[in-house]
């Protein structure tokens, strides 16, 4: 039992730290932020570009790809992703809608039609996209040696 | 994150760790908060994902690299007439006031600099511009002497994201405005850090440290706001009927002479205080209590309340504020001496 609460505290101590990944993992995973960049072209026709920015305004359309691998010796059992929507940024969906969300911080989660918001007043109403705090992909298998994917919901900035 | 729905039972340790960890999840919701004009400028961007699985030896959390991007400032502007409508003013008449509102629409810290424009093609007429002054102690209302007087480039206004200031235009009417006619008088704010085409750069000039890009107001805003005159003159017209001794109307000694005066008014204004009086011919007498307003009887008197009064060399009747468009008959007896 003790070791066990060692373990845990371990574990929140790494998530206080984001960025620092564990060295003894055997799943990588990486993000990555692009922003649509629309581009009139010579035709007069509008391309959507994506960058990958360093600065971007108000309004800009972003997509954050999260990839995962499992390269270690062993299968990765209950193996799901969390990404923590940053502050300034307003959920805009996924691209397979294969996600389960939280309004709360990340105490409860479901798809978006099944949560309600609470407001400050107390009043309780269906959750929508710019109440998402966490975005989740729980997988029902176990991630195979070698086997790799990758997760893309999009976001604006508010 | 550790999946809390399919963990087998947790130790109670855990529960309150959790617990703490949902508290400080919680803080940074509440506190967060974007105004209208968006994502203050500076502001990092920071993403992290998070997998979570059963490792060989227990649950396993891995982070993923960080990806931070910082907001730009969006340079914006508008500018807005407070005027419910034209303005009334008078020909002549200086330290004429017209308000605006300058909103600072974008989501940095960023001055502005004022221009006035009193030479707009399309009016009536254009004013002489005085000042710009900027309403200090923020009641909407000029207060000559407390309001600062504007000086572009010294203390152009610095507005945050969703701030306003308001902006009073002073302005002295040329006296040969006519009645009804208007003016327009234009404020432009343009942003000091730049302003141009929605898109334009300016590297590193953003508040925060970014870049700062123009927003779709083009980081320049004009309003105007409209002075109308509301003048009124008047005019009298004299008019005299004898009747002599005999019933008729030669002007001989002891005939009467009943003098009418009648007062036009015209214009979308108002006189004010208007008083009409008028001399008593040499060589003739006036006849006591003759005064008629209206062919309403008056007094003599100019220490009773009513209208008329009979100093011994003139007559004279105070008809008060009467608006343009409107007569008023005065009249009043001599008789020859």
């Amino acid at each position: 039992m003790k070791v066990k609460i060692l373990k845990y505290i371990a574990t929140f101590a790494a998530l206080a730290v984001p960025g620092i990944a564990i060295a003894a993992n055997n799943v990588a995973l990486s993000s990555d932020v692009f922003v649509e960049r629309k581009v009139e072209k010579p035709d007069g026709k509008t391309a959507v570009l994506l960058e990958q920015p360093k600065t971007v305004l108000p309004g800009d359309n972003l997509v954050f790809v999260v990839k995962y691998k499992n390269v270690g010796s062993a299968p990765a059992t209950d193996f799901s992703v969390t990404n923590p929507l940053p502050k300034a940024v307003a959920f805009n969906g996924t691209s397979d809608g294969a996600e389960i969300v939280s309004v709360d911080g990340g105490k409860s989660w479901g798809s978006l039609s099944a949560l309600t918001y609470t407001r400050k007043n107390g009043e309780i109403r269906p959750a929508l996209l710019s109440d998402v705090t966490h975005v989740k992909w729980k997988f029902n298998r176990s991630l195979s040696v070698g086997s790799e994917g990758k997760l893309v919901f999009r976001g604006t900035v508010k | 994150m550790i999946d809390l729905t399919t963990a087998p039972k947790q130790p109670s340790a855990m529960r309150k760790a959790v617990a703490i960890f949902a508290g400080v999840s919680m803080l940074s919701i509440a506190s967060t908060s974007a105004n209208a004009a968006g994502t203050l400028a500076g502001t990092d961007i920071v993403n992290v994902a998070q997998a979570s699985y059963d490792g060989p030896s227990g649950p396993i959390t891995v982070d993923s690299n960080p990806v931070t991007i910082k907001v730009d400032e969006l340079l914006d502007v508008t500018t807005a007439s407070s005027n419910t409508g034209d303005v009334v003013t008078s020909p002549a008449a200086t330290t004429q006031v017209l308000s605006y509102q300058v909103t600072n629409t974008g989501n940095g810290q960023e001055a502005f600099t004022l221009t006035a424009d009193t030479a707009k093609g399309g009016d009536d007429f254009d004013t002489t511009f005085e000042q710009i002054v900027l309403d200090t102690n923020d009641n909407g209302v000029y207060d000559p002497g407390v309001d600062t007087v504007y000086s572009a480039g010294t203390n152009d206004p610095v507005l945050n994201p969703d701030q306003s200031v308001t902006v009073f235009v002073l302005s002295t009417i040329p006296a040969g405005a006519a009645d009804a006619e208007r003016a327009e008088v234009g404020l432009t704010a343009v942003a000091v850090t730049g302003s141009g085409a929605p898109g334009t750069t300016f590297a590193s000039a953003g508040d925060g440290g970014g870049d700062a890009v123009v927003g779709s107001t083009g980081a320049s805003s004009e309003d105007s706001g409209f002075f109308i005159i509301q003048a009124a003159q008047i005019t009298l017209v004299k008019s005299a009927a004898i009747l002599d001794p005999f019933s008729g109307n030669q002007p001989v000694p002891g005939a009467t002479i009943t003098y009418q005066l009648v007062a036009t008014t015209t214009g979308t204004g108002t006189l004010n205080n208007l008083v009409v009086s008028d001399d008593i011919p040499s060589d003739t007498t006036y006849t006591p209590a003759s005064i008629t307003l209206e062919g309403v009887g008056l007094t003599d008197s100019d220490a009773d309340a009513d209208a008329g009064s009979f100093d011994g060399t003139q007559i004279s009747v105070a008809l008060g504020a009467i608006p343009g468009g409107q007569t008023r008959t005065i009249t009043f007896q001599v008789t020859i001496d």
